[in-house]
């Protein structure tokens, strides 16, 4: 069916070259009263339509327009105008500074163009030159620290590991909460993939990594359900509109823009190591030992290393940063665009070609997109895009203990391990300690390699059936194929007898729009202004994976599935999803200063039971602007918009959770398992087993219902303006899998429970500072503070675990009356004063909340199970954006910071309780004292005194499924600097180029983490619903590097 | 206005949407998981979770607590030192017994039931009780009347271990011994279907599965046999009335694992294949005991890839001998050649040994001396000793050979050598330790625990405590015996 569209749409263009506009064609000029330079991308609006242009980089515009139209210029930073064309064919512009304007169009649900001075609800828009070129190739990243109600983190600085996205919080206990993500009116798939567990796997991208930075026009964050709710339930938490560049505003100049880029990539925020003692334990050495409490470097001169050879004892310093090489990312794009607004089109080309700070990983990525519109004599509009991607990827496993990142936490500060051999004549890897690996040897024999082909695209046709009236239908396709192999080779940690696994990934999603929108102005009474709009919704999602799993390998180096003897892990996995759904929005407009959107959408999804499978939902919001209303004329107060909406969104079930299910028997983990068929004396037996979750017949599907409130204030002129947004959504009925006590014989039963809520405010502030003469300084402050709270889960439970992978007493949970993530273990004991009757009670409250110490070892007693010891949610995050102006050089500095929340780190306690830190180096022979009390015969408490060998304390404050792995994740951070300069037109005169900017950036540039170690910005688990864990995976990176930028 | 309706063509997907709705949304079937099963496929899965139970991580526990293994690192060391709480065995509880092995005895009785295939529920009752009492024995009171019924009851309430082994009417408890007699009982009723290679452990010989049945009456007999000796007296007579046990090696119910990665016994895994293989190392407290009776199991049960054992003592906490390759391990006799075990539930051994000790403790029929002679060659052999070899021990090593001393000297001989002929089965041992108290077992070295001293019960898991209310808390600790535990 695809095809067909796809192939049609062709057809279609090519038809449609030769093409008459009805409409009188207006070009000009717009420029600066000022100095008279151009204004580029100056807003110029057909008045009372939705049709529009934007001036060019020479600040030409060109537009097709009715006859006796008025034309509206706007730009940020300058007053508006009108100007009535009357019979005139050109129309230049000048636009004076000053009276700023908060009037822009921006993009909204279903590609709909509004007036944001229209909306009830928060967006926030981007445009691309705040994403391109910023030292990364992925989008999220490129996002980080420059929106408020955006939680973007990065999962390590590993080429495409992946990047999760939450906007206002959690709104689902197991559904996904990234943000839905429409690329050019596509729904485009922003999935992860897993093919390892992801405790111990490599980190794979999440799909979003297929755009290419440089092709984004501008970005719109539609960040609540009622900005949403025209998606439907898949944007119940919110959505991120991206509108890539076309020949649009190109006034029929063919203009070809090429951008070259190359940054350097390295290691950076891995902890600070101490240099004084080496391997060993108790002051002796030891070389089989992954610690590094040995004796003093100064003690000793030489030692008799793991092989028998008598070696310096010695520091290595950098042996661990120096484990990591200097990664490179170079970007080349070539982008062609030609047309004007009715007749256009787009040849992007992109490359994007990076090699890792660890050793063999890259990500390499092609991008080929074609898109053009055209309108044919009949009237008829036909527009389409298609983009092609090809992303080719290679990571190295990571996880605790058995992998490279597992065991480079545990390198004894004098084991040289760059210099030593890792592998012998049989490839085996040669470490000190036998029964792990050198890391070495796993970046270079442990892969998962990826290749990603992609094509998305859309295709739309749009008729005026009546001036008012226009009907549109759209069809969009996003289809990727994912082939993966992971490699483990005899030896490997994770697969001692080696492993070839083929994972093969397609998904495939198809969505059918019809779109019928009015239009009626003066209704009722003059100037009130109505648009009406009617959609349907058809869509489809289709999710294969299968996979081939040859393990204990026979022929050493022979990495090809027919190289296996046992293939139990062998599967298929399909998913088939469809919904259709009904939508509709009236949106009404009296006078340009009040407001009023009613939207509502009814879904029919096939997840869920077919007497629950219809469900609607709406959404109101109103937005009054007094400055208008009242003419407010004031140098001080420009503008004031107050906006309320109250929305609800619904949210259908994964596919298949409605039938309880046989599955195939297995049991065990890492430590030994078996798996069906069994081979057993020569025959293989299979074996089935009741899943341990219990189906739901009686589903409904979820809500989340969201009221927002907010004002906007300009003033000065707007030069200094204020968006400040409060919003309090309840999310409710979830659709969950319960846990259950397992001797009832099942793990959990899906069910509907539950509330979930998140309040939050939103702050934007944009400023202009400084302007003086050609000199200027912008900057955008934005702050998000969100809180989330579990408000209940289900009758007689009071914490669940986190769907996904965890480890044993490690749990990611929510838990009745705490933020969503928390991590439930054993936390320390406390000294209470509430409960009498309850263990270590001080009647006086002197020592309430200290720790309790055993009087006799000088450990702590006993934990706590089953206690919330991390928190992974941020106190409040915010970014400081700056752009310094002056005529073609441009400056941008942004700092970021993140307060509070926790890190769950078993880098840090692994290098800590290993004596390798550098913090277990100071005073080291002297001894210490645990903090906390010891409870006396008589009950009552007195402080601890005693001491232990730093050894032992270090030891004593924790291991991995402790309070001591939990660190606040406080950071501050220059995120980013870009310098650019636009060369003078007069010096470009006599070359072919028609602009010409070089400039240079750098990304993560500084951090300061008072609480952590290392840099607390890593989250192995990648995107995801559990955040806030550390658990052995690669660090991050700093880069900078270089771009230019030519325009033909 | 005509063009309006010359163009409403337009509008035809819309109502297409509309009117194709339900055929189109009707894709919520699964494909990947089938929705019902037959009892073939479901037997030989559930038979693996009681063999895995049995092998894996409370084989480890139990066997480093009755000293024939010591923990060298990670968790098999903190055992080592009597250190165990709620965050451990929870893969044991949940993903082995409950919602491995025992909901699916459960199931396949519901289905077997349904069909009349009275071989298939025979089977899972016996082995739902056998499974059921090492869930009991382990850790004392457990769900058991409520138990495996799902939505209906999804916090099932705890049942006192005398409950489950003796029954209670008034709760609606039947006794495990009725469990196993009424399984006893479908086998000898016609069935629709019967197993054959899907029944790993006898292949489908039903009179071997009603010999184990019995077999299992007299080993939960001896279990109780010092809290409830006169239940256990009359259910031994009742067993050797009925003479149909295991009475030959031949006869010893058995999971065998396979010889490829991914079917190997977790013995086998763990110490020769896994990340954790020098977790584990032998016991130089076995090694010492199997030394000072001149056994020559010794070679047979471990490994000597050096010139010597290589062992450490229980608790150790120095520096592990090297290189790793010359640890004893498991050898063939417990893994297998490649790893196929096999599991021993229930032994030919086992059954003489405790129908000795009944002689003398309960005074029911048989010769203590020649049912001990019994058990100890059953086991030699079962070892690969010829005859020959076996009375040239027996002759040479008379302190072994003959029951001498008071009834609690013969019967702590009797406990050594079934201790010895359960190497591999870490439950068994600890099992017979706890209620004999033999073989007498000096503490380890660094013991910490709770208090010190060996653990009598493994922790309620954490899971539970959170999601079931019926669960006490906190939980006893380890140091608290079960029922049956009298001293």
């Amino acid at each position: 069916m695809r095809k067909i569209l796809l192939g049609s749409w062709l057809l279609s263009l090519l038809f449609c070259l030769p093409v008459l506009a009805q409409d009188v064609t207006v070009s000009g000029r717009v420029t600066s009263s000022d100095d008279g330079s151009a204004l580029p991308g100056v807003s110029v609006q057909v008045k009372g339509t939705t049709r529009g242009t934007i001036t060019d980089a020479n600040g030409n515009y060109q537009i097709g327009i009715p006859a006796n139209s008025r034309l509206i210029f706007s730009f940020i930073g300058f007053a508006g105008q009108e100007a009535a064309v009357g019979t005139r064919t050109t129309v230049n512009v000048t636009l004076v500074p000053g009276q700023q304007s908060l009037d822009e169009i921006v993009v909204t649900a279903q590609g709909i163009e509004r007036d944001k001075r229209s909306l009830g609800y928060a967006t926030q828009e981007l445009g691309g030159d705040k994403l391109s070129q910023r030292s990364t190739p992925d989008v999220l990243t490129a996002l980080q620290g420059k929106t408020a109600g955006l939680s973007i983190t990065g999962s390590s600085g590993a080429p495409g590991a992946s990047t999760n996205i939450n906007i206002r919080g959690i709104t689902s206990f197991n559904g996904s909460n990234q943000p839905l993500i429409v690329v050019d009116g596509i729904i485009f798939s922003n999935d992860v993939n897993n093919t390892q567990n992801t405790l111990f796997g490599t980190q794979p991208s999440n799909r979003l990594a297929d755009i290419n930075p440089e092709t984004i026009e501008s970005i719109n964050i539609l960040k609540g359900p009622a900005a949403a709710v025209l998606y439907g339930s898949r944007a119940s938490a919110g959505a991120i509109v991206i509108t890539t560049k076309s020949g649009r505003n190109n006034n029929n100049k063919t203009e070809v823009t090429v951008n070259s880029s190359y940054n350097v990539q390295n290691v950076y925020g891995i902890p600070t190591f101490q240099n004084t003692y080496g391997q060993g334990a108790n002051n002796i050495f030891n070389p089989t030992s992954n610690n590094s409490w040995g004796p003093a470097f100064s003690d000793v001169t030489s030692v008799t290393n793991f092989q028998g050879n008598v070696v310096p004892y010695q520091a290595y310093p950098n042996n661990v940063r120096d484990f990591y090489r200097q990664g490179s990312l170079i970007q080349n794009s070539v982008n062609i665009a030609s047309g004007d607004a009715t007749r256009n089109y787009v040849i992007a080309l992109g490359n994007t070609l990076q090699n890792g700070i660890i050793q063999n990983s890259k990500f390499n990525r092609t991008n080929v997109q074609i898109g053009g519109e055209s309108k044919l004599k009949n009237g008829l509009k036909v527009s389409g895009t298609g983009t092609y991607v090809q992303t080719v990827s290679r990571g190295i496993p990571g996880g605790n203990g058995a992998s490279t990142f597992g065991q480079i936490t545990r390198v004894p500060r004098s084991y040289d391990l760059t210099n030593e051999p890792y592998q012998d004549l049989n490839g085996k890897s040669i470490y000190f300690t036998p029964s792990s690996i050198n890391p070495q040897w796993g970046v270079n024999n442990e892969f998962l390699d990826s290749q990603i082909d992609r094509f998305f695209g859309n295709f739309q046709l749009s008729y005026d059936v009546a001036p008012w009236l226009n009907v549109a239908y759209r069809v969009t396709g996003d289809t990727y194929a994912d082939r993966r192999k992971l490699t483990l080779p005899i030896g490997s940690g994770r697969s001692p007898l080696g492993q070839v696994q083929q994972d093969n990934f397609f998904r495939n999603e198809l969505n059918g729009d019809l779109l019928i929108t009015a239009r009626k102005d003066d209704i009722f009474l003059k100037g009130l202004n109505a648009n009406l709009l009617l959609g349907n919704n058809i869509n489809q999602r289709k999710n294969q994976e299968a996979y081939v799993d040859a393990a204990s390998l026979t022929i050493p180096g022979f990495y090809n599935v027919s190289n296996g003897t046992v293939f139990t892990g062998s599967g298929e996995n399909t998913t088939l999803r469809r919904l259709v759904g009904y939508y509709g929005q009236l949106s009404l407009n009296y006078n340009n200063y009040l407001f009023l959107e009613l939207s509502g959408r009814a879904d029919q999804s096939s997840t869920l039971p077919a007497a629950n499978s219809t469900y609607f939902y709406p959404s109101a919001s109103v937005s009054f602007v007094p400055t208008d209303a009242f003419k407010v004329n004031s140098d001080v107060l420009s503008y004031i918009k107050v906006r309320a909406s109250a929305a609800r969104v619904g949210r259908d079930a994964d596919p298949y959770l409605l039938n309880s299910v046989y599955v195939t028997s297995g049991y065990g983990n890492n430590l030994a398992s078996i798996n069906f068929p069994l081979s057993i004396g020569g025959s293989s037996i299979p074996g089935f087993g009741i899943s341990t979750r219990i189906g739901n017949n009686n589903l409904t599907p979820e809500f989340v219902t969201s009221y927002e409130g907010g004002i906007n204030v300009g003033l000065f002129k707007n030069r200094l303006s204020i968006d400040a947004t409060y919003f309090d959504s309840r999310s409710t009925n979830q659709i969950f899998n319960v846990a259950i006590s397992n001797s009832s014989g099942y793990n959990t039963r899906t069910t509907n429970v539950g509330e979930l809520r998140n309040q939050g405010v939103e702050v934007v502030l944009n400023a202009t500072p400084v302007r003086v003469g050609g000199f200027k300084w912008d900057m955008t402050l934005n702050y998000t503070l969100i809180r989330n709270n579990v408000v209940s889960i289900a009758p007689g439970v009071k914490s669940a675990t986190i769907s996904g992978n965890s480890f044993i007493g490690i749990a990611p949970s929510i838990s009745e009356g705490s933020p969503y993530g928390v991590v439930i273990s054993t936390a320390n004991p406390r000294v209470q004063n509430s409960n009498p009757n309850g263990q270590y009670y001080d009647a006086t409250g002197q020592f309430a909340g200290q720790y309790v110490v055993n009087g006799v070892t000088g450990a702590f007693a006993p934990g706590v199970p089953n206690s919330v010891i991390s928190n992974p949610q941020a106190n409040y995050t915010a970014g400081l954006n700056n752009t310094f102006s002056y005529k073609g050089l441009s400056l941008n500095v942004l700092v970021d910071t993140r307060q509070g929340g926790q890190l769950f780190s078993f880098g840090a306690v692994d290098a800590r309780s290993n004596g390798s830190m550098y913090v277990t180096g100071i005073d080291r022979d002297q001894p210490r004292i645990l903090p906390g009390v010891i409870q006396n015969s008589d009950g009552t408490f007195r402080p601890n005194n005693i001491q232990l060998p730093a050894q032992t304390y270090w030891g004593a404050l924790g291991g991995l499924a402790s309070e001591a792995a939990v660190f606040d994740a406080t950071v501050y951070r220059l995120r980013e600097v870009a310098l650019n300069y636009s060369l003078p037109k007069s010096l470009l005169g006599k070359t072919p180029f028609g602009a010409i900017s070089v400039g240079v950036s750098g990304r993560n540039l500084l951090f300061y983490a008072p609480y952590f170690p290392s840099d607390p910005e890593i989250n192995t688990q990648g995107a995801g619903n559990i955040q806030g864990l550390d658990l052995n995976g690669p660090p991050n990176t700093r880069n900078f590097g270089g771009n230019v930028r030519l325009t033909f | 206005m005509k063009s309006i309706v010359s163009k409403s063509y337009l509008l035809i997907p819309f109502f297409l949407g509309l009117g194709a709705c339900s055929k189109y949304l009707d894709v919520n079937v699964t494909p990947n998981n089938p929705t019902s099963v037959t009892p073939a496929v479901l037997l030989p899965g559930a038979q693996a979770g009681t063999a895995f139970a049995n092998a894996n991580e409370l084989n480890r526990f139990t066997s480093v607590l009755t000293q024939q293994l010591a923990g060298a690192g990670n968790s098999p060391a903190a055992y080592d030192t009597y250190n165990t709480n709620g965050a451990d065995f929870g893969n044991q509880w949940s993903g082995e017994i409950y919602d491995g092995a025992l909901v699916n005895y459960q199931k396949l009785i519901q289905l077997a039931d349904a069909n009349n295939a009275k071989a298939y529920s025979g089977i899972a009752k016996i082995l739902k009780a056998y499974t059921f009492s090492i869930a009991t024995d382990v850790w004392g009171d457990v769900p058991y009347s409520q138990a495996l019924q799902g939505e209906a009851f999804t916090a099932p309430r705890l049942d006192k271990q005398e409950d489950i082994y003796k029954g209670n009417a008034t709760l609606g408890i039947q006794s495990l011994f009725d469990l196993v007699r009424e399984g006893i009982k479908d086998l000898d009723s016609p069935s629709s279907v019967t197993p054959g290679s899907d029944d790993i452990i006898f292949k489908g010989d039903l009179n071997k599965w009603k010999q184990a049945g019995n077999t299992i009456m007299l080993k939960f007999a001896m279990t109780i046999s010092r809290k409830e000796p006169a239940l256990a007296t009359s259910v031994i007579n009742e067993v050797l009335t009925g003479n149909n046990y295991i009475k030959t090696n031949a006869g010893d119910m058995n999971f065998t694992f396979g010889a490829s990665v991914g079917s190997q016994d977790p013995r086998y895994t763990y110490v020769y294949v896994s990340t954790f293989l020098n977790d584990l190392i032998m016991s130089t407290r076995y090694l010492n005991l199997l030394t000072s009776l001149n056994d020559p199991r010794l070679p047979i049960f471990f490994t000597k890839p050096g010139a010597n054992y290589v062992t450490i003592d229980n608790g150790f906490r120095g520096t592990l001998p090297t290189p790793t390759a010359n640890w004893s391990r498991y050898n063939k006799y417990v893994v297998g050649n490649a790893g196929e075990g096999p599991v021993r539930f229930i032994t030919n051994f086992q059954r003489a040994f405790s129908l000795a000790e009944a002689a003398l403790r309960l005074g029911t029929p048989g010769d203590p001396q020649a049912l001990y002679t019994e058990g100890v060659t059953a086991s030699m052999t079962l070892a690969g000793l010829t005859p020959a070899q076996i009375t040239a021990y027996l002759t040479a090593n008379p302190t072994v050979a003959t029951l001498t001393g008071t009834n609690e000297q013969k019967i702590a001989q009797i406990i050594t050598q079934k201790y010895i002929a359960f190497t591999g089965n870490g439950l068994e041992t600890w099992n017979n330790y706890r209620r004999t108290g033999y073989p007498a077992l000096q503490l380890s070295q660094n013991a910490t625990g709770i208090d010190g001293t060996l653990p009598v019960r493994a922790v309620y898991i954490n899971d539970e405590l959170q999601r079931n209310p019926n669960f006490p808390n906190p939980a006893p600790q380890s140091n608290v015996r079960v029922w049956w535990d009298i001293d």
